[in-house]
């Protein structure tokens, strides 16, 4: 039953295998209605303005019945598959969420032809695969790099005062080691911070997690034991200690979530912010930012391992196994992240999950003369295809942070240190992976 | 014959008519809180719909006695409970006893004082989210323009502070449920033993303290009762503004049983927690009818 979708789909998206999709055919499906659950939010929303024109060339309705940030989808995905009400076909998800939600969504290689799948990031197609099923076609990429204030880099009284300081040229830090100086040094707080960082929720956990990767560290051994309280974790965790306790970063930082960085750092009251692509426009434009016209970006640091931070995720559409018309389900995902669809998001400085869009959004920018987008592009290019990682994609994985985030939080309050809550989280840590199988 | 017929369905009558309100609580309320016990004795996972036929008896209980984080919840969440309705009491026993006073605008005012119960629990929090917060806050800017301070003050970071804040806005939010219960007790005083208390010559204290207070004391009874069972069940604003954080210092009952069911997915176990803090719930509202008893007993025999 499935292979036929497949087949009546390849059909229909035949001519979606080249990069324009001008003359696609999206198939023919009168009377259809689509029930689905989007991600809602500034960033999504211009996306779901093209719904229309699907509807227009299928005869098909979509029917929008939930649109919220991730985290009160997942709550209300877990509470519709406990109520056994997945009675809708399409659903926004996220590589991190994925692993969790069992066999509720299909793979999407029964009904996706290979020829539009070849049009992905490999990687990021590898990194959307659940047990090896592709339970959900990705939408945009999420990394982060290192933005800055360009002209405190370049002021000379900063160069030499830095250079007198710490011993070494002021310049785009390199490493996560000179960060901390550099944090440090402009730091002048209440009024200007060095840096920021998200500080609550799975947020700090992955940031955690990639100083720990970068640090040489890893999560778990080869047999699941609990392994993040190494010599390199707490030289990780220590990372965000000492820069709290020495004030560099503002006082709410454990409060803080992507919003509250992102606004921070438009705020022109931070030298250093650590934050995704998405953000970039926002950041260069004069109405929302006091620092457009003046921001740097360079790839995420290295940890004293050599390595790069680089915790990666992808925002995607799934199709539930329970949807009636999963033809026409395939349609609609394949169409929200078609060529075009990709583009309209790239220009706003979303990542593509398209290999074609990365090169021609790049050559659009140098074609305008948008030097800055061209410079972001090129740099979280690179970081997407070298640095990117995902968490480890157990089921598990957002209880691991449920566990880990308080103790982080604890170890940069001060309340204990860097080690005792590292190996307090792992105590907590290997009682799940021992109730959930893995020991 | 036909008489005891017809006298047996009198009888029925009440049970007839009572019958649809019955069988919407039962199904209402019943049927969930038997269904939440039998889940608190399960391993059940929201995304496991599977594990609720899995009884592990009371193993989600015992696990709940030696875990650290739910009982410092609990004692966290009565430590809440029992500031911020001394708190509220003391506050709106003022407010009420200042608009009994005034003549002129009475009414008004009660309308204004209502205001802030009138806001959703969720708003008032991310209000104080950003009245409080350190960077950006009004509270901090203020302090800092007026030359009182020249730091970030954490309110919603340090340990005291972010429960300071929380209580704060807890009651902002609910002080007129005080004010508005004394108030109409006030109203609903008798005049003569104030007067025959003045002929006596007591002073206002005396009166005060002797006669107003022990009248008072039922409807400040029923208020801490109602208020009581809110605040046990606290969640929103909390949720808003710290979401338990940071580090878990201003975690309560509620926001860590909607993180253990909803994120964790497991219900089985939050709702074994969500039993066990009933218990709170069920305790003070005892409590508080023991007292109110008491007072009702005392005021009568006052009179």
């Amino acid at each position: 039953m499935k292979r036929t979708y497949g087949l009546a789909l390849g059909a229909a998206l035949a001519g979606l295998a080249g990069a324009a999709s001008a003359d696609a055919t999206w198939g023919d499906f009168p009377g259809t209605t689509l029930r689905v659950k989007l991600i809602g939010g500034a960033q999504y929303e211009p996306l779901y303005a093209e719904i229309p024109k699907w509807e227009a060339a299928t005869g098909a309705r979509v029917e929008i019945i939930s649109r919220k940030n991730h985290f009160e989808l997942d709550r209300e995905i877990k509470q519709d598959i406990a109520a056994r009400t997945l009675d809708w076909c399409v659903g926004s998800n996220h590589t991190s969420f994925a692993p969790q939600y069992g066999d509720i969504y299909i793979d999407l290689r029964e009904v996706v032809p290979e020829e539009v799948l070849a049009g992905f990031v490999p990687l990021v197609l590898e990194h959307s695969t659940v047990g090896g099923r592709l339970v959900q076609l990705p939408r945009h990429s999420d990394v982060s790099n290192l933005y800055f204030i360009r002209s405190l880099f370049e002021n000379e009284d900063n160069k030499a005062r830095f250079k007198a300081q710490y011993g070494y040229d002021l310049a785009p830090p390199e490493t996560w080691a000179q960060v901390k100086d550099m944090a440090m040094f402009f730091a002048n707080p209440p009024a200007f911070y060095g840096f920021q960082f998200v500080g609550k929720d799975e947020a700090v956990n992955g940031r955690f997690y990639e100083m720990l990767v970068a640090e040489g560290g890893q999560m778990f051994t080869e047999g699941w034991e609990p392994a993040f309280n190494s010599d390199a974790g707490v030289r990780a965790l220590q990372f965000f200690v000492d820069l709290y306790q020495a004030k560099a970063v503002p006082a709410g930082v454990p409060n803080y979530l992507w919003d509250d960085t992102g606004l921070g750092f438009a705020s022109g009251s931070v030298a250093l912010n650590l934050d995704w692509g998405g953000w970039s426009a926002f950041f260069n434009d004069p109405a929302n930012s006091k620092v457009a016209g003046d921001v740097g970006l360079v790839r995420a640091p290295k940890g004293s391992a050599g390595i790069r931070t680089g915790w990666s995720g992808s925002h995607t559409f799934s199709i539930t196994e329970t949807c009636p018309s999963k033809a026409a389900a395939a349609s609609f995902v394949t169409f929200l992240t078609d060529y075009e669809r990709q583009m309209i998001e790239a220009r706003r400085g979303l990542l593509p999950t398209r290999t074609q869009v990365w090169e021609d959004a790049k050559a659009e920018f140098a074609a305008s003369g948008n030097d800055f987008m061209l410079h972001v592009f090129s740099t979280f290019q690179a970081s997407m295809a070298e640095d990117a990682f995902t968490p480890i994609l157990i089921p598990e994985w957002i209880e691991i942070s449920n566990i880990m985030w308080p103790k982080i939080q604890a170890a940069i309050l001060g309340d204990m240190t860097a080690r005792e809550a590292l190996d307090a989280a792992a105590k907590e840590v290997r009682e799940l992976m021992e109730d959930a199988g893995y020991l | 014959m036909a008489r005891i017929l017809t006298s047996r369905r009198a009888a029925l009558t009440p049970l007839l008519l009572l019958l649809p309100a019955i069988a919407t609580m039962l199904f209402v309320v019943a049927l969930p809180l038997v269904f939440s016990l039998w889940t608190s004795f399960t391993p059940y996972r929201l995304t496991r719909p599977d594990t609720l036929y899995d009884v592990i008896g009371l193993r989600n209980y015992i696990r709940l006695m030696s875990d650290a984080a739910f009982w410092v919840a609990f004692g966290r969440t009565v430590l809440f409970l029992a500031i911020a309705l001394n708190v509220e009491f003391l506050l709106g026993l003022g407010i009420a006893l200042l608009i009994n006073r005034i003549t002129w605008g009475q009414r008004g005012l009660r309308t204004i004082m209502m205001f802030p119960m009138m806001f959703s629990p969720i708003l008032v929090g991310f209000q104080f989210k950003f009245i409080f917060n350190d960077n950006i806050g009004i509270l901090n800017n203020a302090l800092q323009s007026l030359g009182l301070t020249d730091q970030a003050i954490p309110w919603l970071v340090d340990a005291r502070l972010a429960m300071f804040s929380i209580i704060f806005a807890e009651v902002w939010m609910s002080t007129s449920v005080f004010a508005i219960l004394l108030l109409a007790g006030l109203f609903a005083m008798p005049r003569d033993p104030l007067e025959a208390a003045k002929v006596d010559g007591c002073n206002a204290w005396q009166v005060f303290r002797h006669i107003m207070l022990p009248f008072l004391m039922p409807f400040a009874f029923i208020a801490m009762t109602i208020r009581s069972l809110d605040v046990a069940r606290a969640y929103d604003i909390v949720a808003v503004m710290t979401g338990g954080g940071p580090a878990g210092r201003t975690e309560l009952l509620w926001t860590l049983i909607a993180r253990v069911g909803y994120d964790n997915a497991r219900m089985g176990q939050a709702n074994a927690m969500a039993y066990v803090s009933t218990l709170l719930s069920v305790l003070f509202t005892w409590y508080f009818f023991r007292k109110l008893v008491a007072a009702r007993r005392y005021m009568g025999g006052a009179q």
